[in-house]
């Protein structure tokens, strides 16, 4: 006989009714404790995570398409090495023009324009393109680099999270640029460099709301990666030296080349892009396969370092391993090859290929340097460390992502003199010869326009101090009678005056209501007594000229004040100082 | 379409976090399944391409070595065997360009495991490829207390005969000697390994700790040609001639082939017979010896004299003076010959032989080394003046 069922509100069901309401419980407070912003955070986590693991098989899919399609040990002068990154690039057209649509080169720009223009949404067929058609390029070994895929793989990713999510489009939008630094961060095993240039390229503005998720993403993907894959570094750093400041000489003598060299690489592929783009589409189908075919020439010949991202080459070069003039002629090679690989819309990036062209650049210019002036103490691998920056900071025109990168590839912080000296010129002659940074320049041949951070460091930023006028010669004292306030200002052309603050705050009267104040028998009283009990806001100096449009339109007046001592007056503004310093032709009369 | 996407519902987010949470551990151990096995395959393949960079390396192919350990690495990057066998191809290439790779593996090598003794090792001989005393002798000790996998004692030993030869070949004897005396007191029972010990020795011109290393040599081999060589050489150069012709008249005998030693074992035999202080001979002898020293002194001052093209005669050279005054003092010491008959004249074989032994060093530094009595009466000057002091 089986046991009676307990009976509903019997002794023996209160257990789990108690059980029951704890669980609740639990759950309203953890519902209270998840407001959007919180919620957002931890968010950023998991798409760190996701993205993570993205970018861990991503590179396991390269290293595998690389193994199958080369060879684990890739001889020169084999049909194999001329013939593969052609016939690889057949495939890939073919992908990106019938399943892909949308994926063609690093990646970067899409998702900037997802930010700005998509509100955030980046399909996730994307990612799987990207994935699948940048292995293949990669692996097969044209020349680029596998970081911006990563970037737009964790874009995209949590991209698709977002939506899957119904976060509000102000929160999604973001994703896009959280998802970015994931997977750059990823990619790189360098979360600083990941984070700062998802803000100097990707959102293009400093944004303190985003910060800390994108910080928590870039964090939480490398960690995934070094799970899996181990903390080796990217390259094994050889001892780095920089003993004598003169040498900046040698280091300012790179940026300049390097600077050079930025512009001809950025140059080539803004001129031939468009051209290739322009072509009938049918040539579309052909143009990675030409691509491929001549880095396999290239690598047929005996350069097979320049095919795909390149970091065993790099980690070579550091090590002294060519002479310089083969640095120089791999520089040469890399710029063509990745230029063709680049503008043939075969979809990969150009990090890595920056990072080579940078690193034998810097290598063969050491080199050259040591051997006319041999009291030189920088190493090979000092020049190939700045090399690499340099070529950043001129080509990608990131000049803090490409110092930060640099001291934390090599966790050195003893070449960062040299470092910021050698981008700067870099940067500058780069900046100088070709006006429009690369990214912002394939931006606008796609026909978009975009914010850049380069663009808005340049704005001229107009501040309250730029639109103040002089301290009036007449400030009225609180504490006065209002008949000798009268007579003070009786013969002053102004209509407005500010009145001295006791005990505190500054306030605003003007010339009719002094005389209606005096006509209606309060002559004898103070200024104080009679005012209204309100207080004008008051400006610094130094806050942007924004700031006063708040309030130039509900007061005559705003007084600006020290920030040490707001009863130090620096000077006022009004409607019509603010608005001529925009440059308005509206007059608005203070009266 | 509108965005119409409502904002997050508060309520809903501990169970998204969970769903995620969960979503994230599936694709974490997805993940961690597929990188087990590609992990597996190219573990498998680096071993095979390992295997291949061995080969190489024993057929002393070293860039072909170089490119299968470089590709091997590529498959399991961490690979510390892998590491270091690519550090010392790159290291024995004979590519001053690679040492600094080669370095950059070991030290990363040696960060990870500083205790590792083939990791300092092989440190130590980049070091000593580069020629840097202080940091070779610090890896080599590293070495030398470091963990071995197998057999210790004897790669500790291998390890710092491997310094002493380094610091012998960059001109440190002194240094070498050190580490001869530590070396000596934990070497094995074994003749080759003592026999190469008192080589170092002699190398690091220790003649006395040479001499002691092969007489153990000889205790445990007897006939061990080398060590009688070893021996009649070393006693010979630390002027003990009777040992040194006991041991190399063995020599001789044993590997009659040996012509050094038969050459020396000459020379000895002349020291012996013409050592006026030789303590088991009769005064009549002593005096005879020194009585042929003194003629002989002057034979080779004669004849140095014509070789030179000087006339004993005049001094208006510097050599000539030299010669001159040599000549004059043996001149004038020359009649004290006769009194060295006479009891009493204990000093008197001293002041003969001292004038003997000023030609013969004059002479050697003038007209250049000496051969046959003149030689054996230089070493006998040689020894004389060692013991003096």
């Amino acid at each position: 006989m089986s046991a009676p069922a307990p009976v509903p509100n019997s002794p023996a069901s209160q257990p789990s009714v108690v059980r029951f309401r704890t669980t609740r419980r639990l759950f309203a407070t953890l519902e209270g404790a998840f407001h959007e912003e919180v919620f957002f955070l931890i968010l950023s986590v998991f798409i760190g995570i996701f993205s993570g693991l993205a970018v861990v098989c991503f590179r396991l899919a390269i290293d595998w398409t690389h193994l199958a399609l080369l060879g684990p040990l890739p001889q020169t002068h084999t049909w194999r090495l001329f013939l593969v990154p052609g016939l690889a690039g057949l495939v890939v057209a073919a992908l990106v023009l019938h399943l892909f649509p949308g994926i063609r080169g690093s990646g970067v720009n899409q998702t900037k324009a997802a930010l700005y223009i998509f509100n955030g949404v980046i399909p996730f067929r994307t990612a799987v393109g990207k994935f699948i058609c940048a292995a293949i390029a990669i692996g097969s070994g044209q020349s680029l680099g596998p970081e911006d895929p990563s970037l737009q793989i964790g874009a995209s990713i949590a991209s698709a999270l977002g939506r899957w999510l119904k976060i509000s489009r102000e929160k999604l939008r973001l994703m896009a640029p959280v998802g970015a630094a994931a997977g750059l961060a990823a990619a790189f095993n360098a979360p600083i460099s990941a984070v700062l240039f998802v803000i100097e390229e990707v959102i293009g503005r400093w944004s303190a709301g985003i910060l800390g998720s994108v910080v928590l993403s870039a964090v939480s993907s490398v960690v995934i990666v070094r799970w899996f894959l181990g903390s080796e570094p990217l390259f094994r750093i050889p001892v780095t030296t920089f003993k004598r400041p003169t040498e900046l000489v040698a280091y300012a003598v790179l940026g300049i080349v390097g600077g050079l060299a930025s512009v001809v690489f950025a140059k080539s592929i803004g001129y031939l892009r468009p051209r290739l783009k322009a072509l009938p589409r049918w040539t579309q189908y052909f143009q990675p396969a030409l691509a491929g075919l001549l880095v396999g020439l290239i690598a047929f010949l005996g350069a097979p370092q320049i095919m795909g991202a390149g970091y065993d080459s790099m980690d070579q070069a550091m090590h002294g391993q060519f002479a310089w003039k083969m640095l120089a002629i791999l520089a040469l090679l890399k710029i063509i090859a990745t230029t063709f690989s680049f503008v043939s819309g075969t979809p990969g990036g150009m990090f890595a290929p920056t990072l080579f062209i940078g690193a034998m650049l810097g290598g063969a210019v050491g080199d050259l340097e040591r051997i006319f002036f041999p009291h030189l103490t920088g190493s090979t691998g000092t020049y190939v460390l700045v090399g690499m920056g340099v070529l950043f900071a001129g080509f990608l025109r990131v000049p803090m992502t490409s110092v930060f990168m640099v001291l934390e590839v090599s966790g050195n912080y003893e070449i960062i003199v040299p470092v910021i000296v050698a981008n700067t010129f870099s940067y500058l002659i780069s900046r100088s010869l070709q006006p429009v940074p690369i990214f912002d320049l394939l931006t606008r041949q796609d026909g978009l326009i975009l914010p850049s951070l380069e663009e808005s460091r340049e704005e001229a930023i107009l501040r309250v101090e730029d639109a103040m006028l002089p301290v009036p010669a007449i400030i009225l004292n609180a504490q006065d009678y209002v008949d000798a306030n009268a007579r003070r200002v009786q013969d002053s052309p102004d209509s407005t005056f500010l009145v001295h603050p006791h005990p505190s705050g500054w306030n605003v009267i003007t010339r009719d209501q002094l005389q209606r104040l005096f006509q209606e028998g309060k002559g004898e009283l103070t200024l104080a007594s009679v005012l209204p009990v309100q207080s004008l806001p008051s400006l610094y100096p130094d806050l942007p000229l924004d700031s006063a449009l708040r309030y130039v339109n509900d007061y005559l007046l705003v007084p600006v004040v020290n920030r040490a001592d707001f009863r130090k007056l620096e000077g006022i503004i009004s409607r019509d100082s603010v608005f001529q310093k925009y440059g308005g032709k509206r007059t608005v009369s203070t009266n | 379409m509108p965005w119409t996407l409502p904002k997050l519902v508060p309520r809903s987010a501990p169970v998204i976090l969970l769903i995620l949470t969960l979503a994230a551990a599936v694709s974490f151990a997805g993940v961690g399944h597929l990188v087990a096995r590609f992990t597996a395959n190219q573990q498998a393949r680096g071993r095979t391409l390992y295997a291949q960079g061995l080969a190489d390396i024993s057929a002393a192919r070293f860039d072909d070595a170089i490119a299968a350990f470089r590709a091997a690495l590529t498959c399991d990057p961490t690979n510390s065997q892998y590491q270091l066998s690519l550090a010392r191809a790159l290291r024995d290439s004979n590519d001053p360009r690679r040492l600094d790779e080669a370095e950059s593996y070991l030290i990363a090598l040696w960060q990870r495991t500083p205790q590792d003794a083939a990791v300092n090792l092989a440190l130590a001989r980049v070091a000593a490829h580069r020629g840097s005393i202080e940091d070779a002798t610090r890896y080599y000790h590293n070495a030398m207390y470091g963990v071995w996998n197998s057999d210790p004692d004897a790669n500790r030993s291998k390890a710092r005969i491997e310094l002493i030869q380094f610091l012998l070949k960059k001109s440190a004897p002194d240094k070498a000697e050190s580490e001869l005396m530590a070396l000596a007191t934990a070497l094995p029972p074994d003749p080759a390994a003592q026999l190469q010990a008192a080589q170092l020795f002699a190398q690091a011109q220790d003649d006395a700790g040479a001499l002691a290393r092969y007489l153990e040599v000889l205790r445990l081999d007897p006939e061990n040609p080398t060590a009688l060589a070893g021996a009649g050489h070393a006693a010979y150069r630390s002027g003990n001639y009777v040992t040194a012709q006991r041991y190399l008249e063995n020599a001789v005998k044993t590997n009659p082939e040996d012509a050094d030693s038969r050459q020396l074992l000459a020379t000895t035999d002349l020291i012996l017979r013409t050592n006026p202080f030789h303590s088991h001979i009769s005064d009549a002898e002593r005096n005879r010896r020194i009585s042929a020293a003194f003629a002989q002194a002057e034979k080779r001052l004669t004849e140095c004299a014509q070789q030179i093209g000087v006339d004993l005669k005049t001094t208006t050279t510097p050599l000539a003076s030299s010669l001159s005054t040599l000549q004059s003092r043996w001149t004038a010491t020359q009649p004290d010959l006769a009194r060295l008959r006479s009891p009493g004249e204990t000093d008197l074989p001293d002041t003969l032989m001292d004038v003997v032994f000023q030609i013969e060093l004059q002479t050697s530094a003038i007209c250049g080394p000496p051969q046959g009595l003149d030689q054996a009466l230089l070493l006998i000057s040689q020894k004389r003046e060692a013991a003096s002091q």
